[in-house]
């Protein structure tokens, strides 16, 4: 048989492309973090590993670390959750399932760094709808609450500028927006379940919802649940459209919303630190790549595919 | 594919020349379009009239004077510059050290009654350089007060505050008297303007040299004045932009920014009486006080003249004359154009008398720095993030974050 070169064709361009457009400018960005290359500059000096000495030993970076971990940790859980919840709910309706589908998914639709500007007309301190309506309650009974009673007696909480609320109010935005797809998602996978595994789960004595779905449906979803908490937690690291809109400068009262995402994007672009900029562009790469080969491996051993 | 390829080239060639011949494009930049959309739709019909064969093309505005000079950094690297651009007037120096914008003089040169033009030497000389003029001043603010006077009145206060101590003895007084929000101080706007404002009140450079003077005497009785300030009158966080329409809604007594935003504010601001005072000092009036605002520089990458001399002809014309009139009537910005001033505005400052409060302090200018280096723009960032921690109450001790700073900023330097 004579040796034919057709495979090395077939996959050349495949090859090709992975390497132009995702290995070569990693390796770029690799390269760049052990420089102090500053943007507009013609020459940059090699420094070694000071870049990602600077990132562990400054208090900013720390703060990166904690403001980008407690947004993953909050929204990951909540919208993944959420988006089961509601796929549940409707897939459980017998009308009014499309319409509620469009309501949970307008926020995934709508462009985030539009909606930010809404929320942050929404949260103003003193005019915003939120503020405005929690005054309502003053001189009523509700001001027995602490809460009430504090907002009435000066102020209600600065949902954006207090360093307390911030990243909570960011997260909960997060979350708004991203539950609707895992709702989708979710529906895809509630349709995939056969009728008749809940006939047999009911003759064996699974009577209560709970136990079905316990049993059967949340067993059968382990496929979707896996790419679902992927995709959310690689989402969620990469969030930075709010972040940006909300605080262009400086990420936050006191850091407290410095994401990964906004720090690569202060250090490389607004302050045309080139060499920070990838350094910490690297760390996240390794952050994704490390987390989601540990996901794969914890959930892919309790799959079952059907 | 050849044939496509030729057809297109030849309507390439056909419409290219064309159009050029109709009209010159100056591809222009600024920032703050909430300031200067309205100056420029008054500027362009006037200009239009007067060079029919120009046309100026805008680009997306800049959000800050930062992000204006790093678009002009990254539009040089990658070799589409603009013709003209508006920077910051502490953002020039990095773009002559560059070799991004070009020298103004060859143009100067050509026009005969250039000085009696009458820009105002102090602020031509923000923009030279090694003398010779990169940057001709388009607007220039100083720091003032707002004062919602029903507010104040409200508050039981009748004199508006000259001194820092008696801007917290009025919150105070204020505060007891129900009002829940007596003041912004305007610590987040851009390029540590208000840090150099405390400085230059106590006659002190921020910059000395390629020194940041950060652990100076006066730079820890300016730390302490803001901590007095934010303290004493209980000052929420407030986004800037968020503060200003608080200030036009009629919620906040007392705020303190540049006179820039006069017009803006006085567009949309609510049924009260407002009055701009000057800016309170430390011990007495200030001594110094640093100038805002940008200026036109050429970055025009374009070797043909016919498309420079049409660049230096609109940046003539927004700098000087009716052009720079109209930055006075529409913001609340100085022109640096004392023709523009003393001439065409001759009753306008009468008319506008809140306007006035700036051009008196005048006197006062002095040059609003640049942190040298690669890292300026991380410097700007260390500092804000410092006074922003005396804001929301993580630092409470100012020699302590006074020597954070220093140690943090000194090795930016290097």
């Amino acid at each position: 048989m004579p040796r034919s070169f057709a495979h090395i064709w077939f996959v050349a361009p495949a090859v090709v492309l992975m390497i132009v457009i995702l290995i070569a400018p990693i390796l770029v960005a690799a390269t760049l973090s052990f420089t102090d290359y500053s943007l507009g500059n013609t020459t940059a000096d090699w420094i070694g590993w000071k870049n990602y000495d600077r990132i562990v030993s400054r208090s900013s970076f720390q703060k990166m670390f904690v403001a980008t971990f407690t947004y993953v940790a909050v929204v990951v859980p909540l919208a993944v959750g959420l988006g089961l919840g509601a796929a549940l709910l409707i897939n459980s309706l017998q009308r009014f399932g499309d319409f509620y589908k469009t309501i949970y998914f307008l926020p995934v639709m709508a462009a985030l760094l539009a909606m930010a500007i809404v929320w942050e007309f929404t949260l103003h301190p003193t005019v915003g709808l939120v503020n405005e309506t929690l005054a309502m309650s003053c001189g009523t009974a509700l001001e027995a609450i602490p809460f009430f009673a504090q907002g009435c007696a000066r102020n209600f909480p600065l949902w954006l500028g207090d360093k307390d609320y911030a990243i909570w109010t960011v997260a909960f935005i997060g979350v708004w927006q991203g539950f609707g797809f895992n709702m989708v998602l979710y529906l895809a996978g509630l349709t995939s379940v056969p009728r008749e595994l809940y006939h047999a789960a009911e003759m064996d004595g699974a009577r209560s919802g709970w136990e079905r779905f316990r049993l059967v449906t949340w067993p059968m979803l382990g496929p979707t649940t896996v790419f679902v908490v992927t995709i959310t937690c690689i989402r969620s690291f990469q969030v930075f459209d709010t972040v940006e809109a909300f605080y262009p400068q400086g990420g936050g009262p006191s850091k407290s919303v410095y994401v990964m995402m906004f720090a690569i994007f202060e250090k490389g672009i607004q302050q045309n630190l080139m060499g920070l900029g990838s350094a910490v562009t690297i760390i996240f790469l390794v952050f994704v790549l490390f987390l989601t080969l540990i996901q794969r491996w914890l959930i892919e051993r309790r799959v079952h595919y059907a | 594919m050849k044939a496509l390829l030729t057809t297109v080239a030849v309507v390439g060639l056909l419409s290219g020349p064309a159009l050029a011949e109709d009209k010159i494009v100056v591809e222009f930049g600024y920032p703050y379009s909430h300031l200067f959309d309205v100056t420029y739709e008054r500027i362009l019909p006037k200009f239009y009239a007067e060079n029919p064969n120009i046309e100026i093309k805008f680009r997306a505005t800049y959000e800050s004077y930062e992000d204006g000079t790093n678009t002009i950094l990254r539009e040089a690297v990658a070799g589409n510059l603009p013709d003209v651009t508006m920077q910051g007037l502490n953002r020039q120096a990095i773009l002559v050290e560059k070799g991004i914008a070009r020298s103004l003089e060859p143009f100067i040169a050509e026009e005969a009654a250039f000085e009696k033009d009458g820009y105002h030497k102090a602020m031509l000389d923000l923009g030279t350089f090694e003398n010779q003029v990169y940057g001709l001043p388009f607007s220039v603010s100083l720091p003032v007060g707002y004062y919602n006077m029903d507010v104040l009145k409200a508050g039981g206060i009748d004199k508006l505050p000259q001194t820092w101590d008696e801007v917290v003895a009025a919150c105070e007084t204020m505060q007891a008297n129900g009002v829940r929000n007596p003041v912004f101080w305007g610590w987040n706007i851009t390029g540590n303007w208000f840090l150099q404002a405390l400085m230059w009140t106590q006659e002190k450079p921020t910059v000395e040299g390629t020194k940041v003077s950060l652990d100076s005497a006066e730079a820890l009785t300016s730390l302490e004045t803001m901590k007095k300030i934010f303290r004493g009158c209980e000052m929420q966080n407030l986004e800037w932009k968020a503060a200003l329409s608080s200030f036009s809604a009629g919620e906040i007594g007392m705020m303190f920014w540049s006179t820039s935003a006069l017009g803006a504010v006085e567009r949309s601001q609510g049924d009260f009486e407002l009055k701009t005072g000057p800016f309170p000092g430390i011990e007495g009036t200030p001594k110094g006080l640093p100038a805002g605002g940008n200026s036109a520089m050429l970055v025009s990458t374009s070797e043909d003249p016919a498309e420079l001399e049409a660049a230096w002809k609109w940046l003539k014309f927004i700098t000087s004359g009716e052009g720079a009139a109209d930055v006075a009537r529409t913001t609340g910005y100085m022109p640096p154009n004392k023709a523009a001033n003393e001439i065409i505005l001759a009753d306008f400052y009468q008319q506008n008398p809140n306007k006035q409060t700036a051009v008196d302090q005048l006197p006062l200018l002095r040059e609003w720095q640049a942190y040298p280096g690669d890292n300026g723009l991380a410097i700007t960032q260390v500092i804000y993030d410092g006074i922003e921690g005396i804001v929301v109450g993580d630092h409470d001790d100012m020699t302590e974050l006074q020597e954070e700073l220093s140690e943090e900023v000194g090795d930016l330097l290097n």
